[in-house]
């Protein structure tokens, strides 16, 4: 809130390190750099990180243009408490691999969930798979 | 260099005579040769030129101090021009507003060679005097379009029409007179010539220079007009990145690294203004994007962003220590500041522009309620403490004139037919539906009463858009003049009727026969929670009738309330409504909620109606109501009449007997049970009874 009060504006964000959710569940983290009026966003040194459990990974992405309207949220990164984490950085390759295995066990409770309401007579409308993260 | 004046004349014109264009094109290029090489061109310059690169790559420094001597004359050329432009973009700016901003690229991408007057006149009428290949780009930079970045910017053309020209993207051309910065020649050095001219004619084909633009368009990118080379070695340091690219393209060897250049300058936010002298804005009156106010707290932001800044540099301040850290971090970023202070204010002034409203009470409701709120809070925290006040800046909005703009489409002359364009403003119709009455012939009872109940829900409706102005006037009538004021009370006036009416259902006769219209509004929660909100408007006639009637039918309504118990709110307004009725009234209220015709006298063994309202909260509550008031009547001097009333008397037997009879279990809770119910009683009854009626309503207080 420069100086235009009871507003809210990008602008004081601009060259910080944010963390942004997007709507398809993606994390990225990297420094924004420019906006507009759509909150378009333009991140810098982008990092997309990924993560599993206790675990996460970072998959370095460089310059990413995201469409203010895939933006769920965004927050300023406080470069000091960034490292104070009970997380656990791992290897890109590890964490890829330990989202598989999370996506395969999800998949698999799933499947038993729909075959078991079905074996009673229900059924649960799929979501609309736009949003399935 | 070319000169300015020997650009414009080059006949760029394509639609000349084809045959024609031989011997034309002869002398063309002999005159294109002259500029470059020969009489016509200024042959210093790019010697000059050659001397600055030199010097550039050795000392940054010094070789400023020398653009800094150039850049005066070619400020002067563009000087002439600059006035000129800002007259004509002066009347571009308002008569842009009038056009549809939706569709503003289409007029854009209009060929360029059409004739000035044959495109939409409001854009071209006040640059008739200016170049056509410059106009489409003037409104383009007038209403900035999405900036976007060209890293190794390709060498052509800048064709000047169709395309998005940003400001970034023009800071990036190189040579351009628009690289971020007023002074465009101080890095002309690094180019040679023919690029230079190259771009340069792409630069007057359509592009303007920051100093234009802002100046004439008056917002507040003015800080970066002022001249100041200062300003130009942090713009310069900050320009290197792209610099370097072009350098490689074109085979030159890359200048000096960035970092040296900028360690002098702090690129923090603010930092191109930190040693701008205090320059006077030229405020234009027909803009209307920035407030005046907005203005000025800008100045003082930037003023603060320099005190910082000096408190960083000189002597340590608390802020400065934390500050420093922050700026230091800056300082390390190469990538700070690609977004410019000037796309910050473009991005704000849209934001901004999205608040203007020509009635922010209407536009932004909640937000202005909100503040109102916070105020009231405040000035009473300042009324009761001496505390330190807090200054809670608020945000002032400019409110403008609403303008009816006629919107007309975009035309050309001599084309046939209109343009198929159509926008937000301007939408075309696409399908043509048509509109079938159902005939009454076929319609079931099912399908009245759905159209009953609809006609209700639509009566609901209108009467809740007259109740909420009604309950507007007295903002507006704070609001408007002294002459005014009789207006808006007689509207009031008459909507208040209207509303009653539309309560009772009009009736072409003189008495309102039939409950029927009120009791369906009633039947709907809205309509309940209306009525309750209507009642403190209307007369005192016009209120007892409503009660008349709710009590009436009050076993109905009791039934049909079973599932949202919204009947509890109109207690309160019916509360109020009691205390201004005669007792001729409450006799009357009660005889309707026994529900006794006039002049009956056998008393019913058991009376449903009564027992019904009995049974309900809200029947109680609003039984103990009438009671209380007609007990208030009595004790009052005034109210003799009533103890002689043997309506009143037979009214109250009925109701204590009916209290009597229903068991304690089946008795509703009332909302609260008046203190003087227990004299009141004590009239009627024996103390026997008295006492039962005591513990079973719970009329002495503590038992509970």
């Amino acid at each position: 809130m420069n100086y235009m009060p009871g507003t809210a504006s990008l602008i004081q964000d601009i060259d910080k390190k944010h963390l942004v959710l997007l709507r398809d569940g993606r994390t990225l983290i990297g420094y924004l750099r420019s906006i507009d009026q759509f909150a378009n966003l333009v991140l810098h040194q982008t990092v997309e990180r990924i993560h599993v459990g206790k675990k996460y990974g970072d998959i370095p992405r460089g310059i990413f243009v995201v469409r203010g309207e895939n933006v769920v949220l965004l927050g300023e990164i406080d470069l000091e408490k960034e490292s104070d984490t009970p997380l656990q950085q791992v290897s890109i390759e590890e964490i890829l691999e330990e989202q598989r295995v999370e996506q395969q066990a999800k998949q698999e409770s799933e499947k038993l969930k729909v075959q078991a309401l079905k074996e009673r007579g229900l059924s649960i409308p799929r979501a609309d798979t736009l949003d399935e993260y | 260099m070319f000169r300015y004046q020997s650009l414009e004349d080059c006949p760029l014109d394509e639609d000349e005579d084809a045959f024609q264009t031989l011997g034309e094109e002869d002398e063309d290029i002999d005159q294109f040769n002259d500029d470059t090489f020969g009489a016509g061109a200024i042959d210093d310059d790019w010697q000059e030129a050659h001397e600055r690169l030199a010097e550039l790559e050795d000392k940054p420094a010094t070789a400023r101090e020398l653009e800094d001597g150039a850049v005066s004359d070619e400020m002067e050329l563009l000087g002439h021009h600059e006035e000129n432009l800002a007259e004509r973009l002066s009347k571009l700016v308002i008569e842009n507003e009038l056009e549809d901003p939706a569709i503003m690229q289409a007029v854009q991408t209009q060929p360029p060679m059409q004739q000035p007057g044959g495109l939409n006149s409001s854009i071209w009428d006040g640059s008739a005097v200016l170049r056509r290949f410059r106009g489409p780009l003037l409104t383009q930079i007038l209403c900035p379009k999405p900036v976007h970045i060209r890293a190794p910017m390709q060498q052509r053309y800048p064709s000047p029409y169709g395309e998005r020209m940003s400001p970034n993207q023009l800071c990036n051309v190189p040579n351009s007179s628009l690289l971020g910065h007023p002074f465009p020649p101080s890095v002309t050095p690094v180019f040679t010539h023919l690029q230079r001219a190259q771009l340069l004619g792409g630069a007057q084909a359509g592009r303007m220079s920051p100093s234009q633009f802002a100046r004439v368009s008056g917002l507040v990118c003015s800080p970066l007009t002022s001249m100041n080379p200062k300003l130009l070695q942090g713009r310069v340091g900050q320009m290197m990145p792209p610099a370097s690219r072009f350098r490689a393209f074109f085979g030159a060897p890359p200048p000096p690294a960035p970092p040296p250049s900028q360690q002098q300058h702090p690129l923090c936010p603010g930092s191109h203004l930190q040693n701008l002298r205090p320059h006077p804005q030229v405020f234009r009156p027909d803009t209307t994007h920035l407030h005046p106010q907005h203005r000025r707290l800008l100045h003082q932001r930037q003023q603060q962003n320099r005190t910082q800044h000096r408190s960083l540099n000189g002597s340590a301040g608390d802020r400065a220590g934390h500050r420093s850290s922050h700026h230091e971090q800056l300082r390390k970023d190469p990538y700070a500041n690609l977004m410019l202070q000037r796309e910050k204010d473009w991005v704000s002034k849209i934001q901004m522009m999205q608040l203007q409203s020509t009635d922010p009470y209407l536009d932004d409701f909640y937000y202005q309620n909100y503040f109102q709120k916070l105020e009231k809070v405040s000035a009473a925290e300042e009324m009761h403490g001496d505390g330190p006040k807090k200054e809670r800046t608020k945000l002032i909005t400019p409110q403008v004139a609403k303008l009816e703009h006629a919107y007309k489409p975009v035309q050309f002359e001599g084309s046939l037919g209109k343009l198929t364009v159509s926008s937000v403003n301007n939408p075309r119709k696409m399908i043509d539906a048509v509109v079938t009455s159902r005939s009454e012939d076929d319609e079931t009872k099912e399908k009245q009463v759905r159209d009953k109940r609809r006609q209700t829900l639509v009566t609901i409706e209108k009467t809740y858009s007259l109740l909420l102005d009604v309950e507007d006037y007295e903002r507006r009538y704070l609001l408007s003049l002294e002459g005014e004021r009789p207006a808006l009370m007689e509207e009031r006036k008459q909507k208040i009727c209207d509303m009653y009416d539309n309560l009772r259902g009009k009736t072409p006769g003189q008495e309102r026969p039939s409950d029927d219209h009120f009791v369906q509004i009633m039947c709907i929660r809205k309509g309940k929670r209306m009525v309750a909100r209507i009642l403190p408007f209307l007369s005192t006639e016009q209120a007892a009738d409503i009660l008349m009637a709710t009590a009436r039918n009050l076993p109905f309504l009791i039934k049909k309330d079973a599932q949202d118990e919204v009947l509890l709110c109109l207690l309160r307004p019916f509360s109020l409504v009691l205390y201004h009725l005669p007792s001729g009234t409450v006799t009357s209220l009660l005889q309707q909620l026994a529900n006794l015709p006039q002049s009956a006298t056998v008393p019913a063994p058991a009376n449903l109606h009564l027992a019904a309202v009995l049974q309900n909260k809200f029947g109680l509550s609003l039984l103990y109501l009438v009671l209380s008031r007609g007990e208030e009547l009595q004790n009052s001097s005034a109210a003799v009449e009533l103890m002689q009333d043997n309506q009143w008397t037979e009214l109250m037997s009925m109701a204590t007997r009916e209290l009597l009879r229903i068991p304690e279990a089946a008795l509703a809770k009332p909302v609260s049970t008046p203190s003087n119910l227990l004299s009141l009683f004590s009239r009627y009854v024996d103390q026997q009874k008295l006492n039962v009626l005591e513990t079973k309503l719970q009329l002495v207080q503590g038992i509970r």
